[in-house]
């Protein structure tokens, strides 16, 4: 595997240490479905990816994984109540429109939720922006701002804040370091490079 | 139907050739669904490829309302026009004739060689007009089944269609579960909105009320042929989309003459859809397009019960592809027979193309729609 996939698939192994044998797992923001396809030979899983982008659903048909392109926050609606076991969001929301709204969603159609994001308060991130005055670029986000997705990022703080006010149950929480691959014990809003969540309802 | 011109995409890709069809005969009863029965049935179909010793490479290409059995090569060196969906089918091609045997039959009451209201019913000696038993799409697809068996093979690797033969498909998934190895089901859905209800009557109401119908006892050389080119210049419509229409024809005028007649033919649109219902009725039976039209309008998989309740008996993985020009069979129609599998537990893809070409889209070469057919019949 390339240093870059390896960096990429930083919360595979934690989130596949949280799902079940035999889970129903739906991934969303799915991408090419290598998470999708690694759960399918760790846990046999049922699982279904969601991505807009047809391209990533070609990738999907070719690995085996069934996906549906389309509008992630549509498409939940279609579904009932804790139709699924886990709803992953990896490196999704800070892609989303309406994040709140998506994140309840997610809730309401999976009993737990995993979402990992790029922790935007990171040392380094603060140093660039603190420094040069610019955003980090590295080989996971290579390309300039002109070149990129709209995007919405937050930190671990901001996170936990808004599972705070939403009311949100974490589970589990894991912060990995700069590398993303060591994991980060103390000053995590500082110090963590990525953030993997497990969220339940407080019900 | 798209008859535009198909150069290879792929160079390596063959033909498939010259090709002839073939008639299967049941002189077994066929009971229909709706009650009645006739008793013997002829399904006319080519086969394209070799089966296999193990007879488990076989697939099943169900055509569309105007369609028929002939989807690939030519059954002539005269003939211009090659198959249906030559494109797709061949040696190379996403449907590759190299490794799979592939099937295509004329539907059950059509018109182009199968058993259907211009047969002649053997208890009568004349043509069963609209003594042809009321048609459902399971009617056709059990009549498939039967071909099927006449081959001995007890399970296909993939039951494939488009339009009315992508509701087919899914028939099959539903009936026949044990038997379908996978399926692609092709710009259609889970039933008829009202609007293509609306403009299936619209195209029957013309037929049936041309005074050449004679209710439906017409002389087979005759025929309502206003009445079904109309129809057909309506249905033709509705296959397209308004954005492919103006890139197609615009306002171009037929010739720069403007001395013609007030109502003659004058936009390039105009001549298009009277050469498409004139040359229409020259392959096909008005009753047939009645029937048809009729078992489309009444598909509906979520009756008795429920969508997720009908699709339970799927087993097979399945492709769903929807079309974003669709107006037809809109993209959400196709959607929403996925979300009810994925809601099931099924192994169901759903995939949506860009296309501009309306409903007819699936007839095109794209190379998206190449690389999703091939991916999923080889994964």
């Amino acid at each position: 595997m390339k240093a870059i996939d390896k960096k990429r698939q930083a919360d595979f192994q934690i989130i596949a240490h949280w799902v079940n044998e035999g889970d129903r797992v739906l991934d969303l923001g799915c991408g090419r479905g290598v998470l999708l396809e690694y759960l399918k030979q760790k846990k046999s899983i049922y699982g279904v990816g969601v991505d807009i982008d047809l391209d990533k659903i070609l990738s999907c048909v070719k690995r085996g994984v069934p996906a549906y392109q389309g509008d992630i926050r549509a498409m939940l609606a279609t579904f009932p109540e804790n139709a699924f076991d886990r709803v992953i969001f990896s490196r999704t929301v800070e892609q989303l429109e309406d994040p709140d709204a998506v994140l309840a969603e997610g809730l309401r159609v999976g009993r737990r939720v995993a979402v990992g994001f790029v922790n935007k308060a990171f040392w380094l991130n603060r140093l660039n922006i603190f420094l040069k005055g610019r955003r980090t670029v590295n080989e996971v986000y290579p390309k300039p701002w002109y070149e990129s997705l709209p995007a919405n990022p937050f930190s671990v703080a901001e996170f936990e804040d808004y599972c705070d006010a939403r009311r949100i149950v974490i589970e589990n929480r894991v912060f990995l370091s700069g590398d993303w691959r060591s994991e980060c014990s103390r000053f995590p809003n500082l110090m963590a490079g990525y953030a993997i969540y497990d969220l339940a309802s407080i019900d | 139907m798209n008859d535009s011109e198909q150069a290879p995409l792929i160079s390596d890709e063959g033909e498939v050739g010259f090709v002839e069809y073939q008639d299967f005969v049941s002189k077994e009863p066929f009971q229909f669904v709706s009650g009645g029965s006739i008793p013997e049935l002829t399904l006319r179909y080519e086969t394209y490829g070799h089966l296999s010793a193990a007879k488990d490479n076989a697939i099943l290409i169900c055509h569309a309302l105007s369609g028929d059995h002939h989807c690939a090569g030519v059954h002539g060196i005269e003939e211009r026009k090659q198959g249906w969906w030559n494109f797709m089918v061949g040696p190379g091609k996403p449907i590759d004739t190299t490794r799979y045997f592939v099937i295509c039959s004329n539907v059950l009451g059509g018109c182009q060689g199968s058993t259907g209201p211009g047969s002649i019913n053997p208890a009568t000696g004349r043509p069963y007009n609209l003594d042809f038993p009321k048609l459902t799409v399971q009617d056709m697809v059990k009549a498939q089944s039967l071909l099927i068996d006449s081959f001995g093979i007890d399970r296909l690797h993939a039951v494939i269609g488009g339009s009315m033969g992508g509701m087919q498909t899914l028939q099959w998934a539903i009936d026949f579960p044990q038997r379908v190895g996978r399926y692609i089901a092709l710009a259609c859905g889970a039933r008829h909105t009202a609007q293509a209800i609306a403009f299936n009557d619209t195209g029957r109401q013309a037929i049936i009320s041309d005074p050449e119908w004679k209710g439906g006892n017409y002389d087979p050389q005759e025929g309502p042929a206003q009445g079904l080119a109309v129809a057909r210049m309506m249905a033709h419509i509705t296959y397209l989309s308004d954005v492919g229409m103006e890139s197609k024809f615009g306002r171009k005028r037929r010739s720069g003459d403007q001395s013609r007649e007030h109502f003659e033919v004058e936009f390039e649109v105009e001549s298009y859809l009277r050469y498409q219902g004139a040359s229409f009725v020259t392959r096909f039976d008005a009753n047939t397009y009645l029937y048809l039209t009729k078992a489309l309008d009444r598909f509906d998989l979520h009756s008795p019960e429920s969508l997720d309740v009908t699709l339970q008996a799927v087993t097979a993985p399945g492709l769903v592809v929807g079309f974003t020009s669709d107006w037809l069979y809109p993209p959400q129609g196709n959607r929403e027979v996925v979300e009810a599998l994925l809601r099931l537990g099924k192994d169901a893809t759903y995939a949506e193309l860009a296309m501009d070409f309306g409903h007819d889209s699936f007839l095109l070469r794209a190379p998206q729609l190449y690389e999703l057919m091939h991916r999923f019949l080889s994964r």
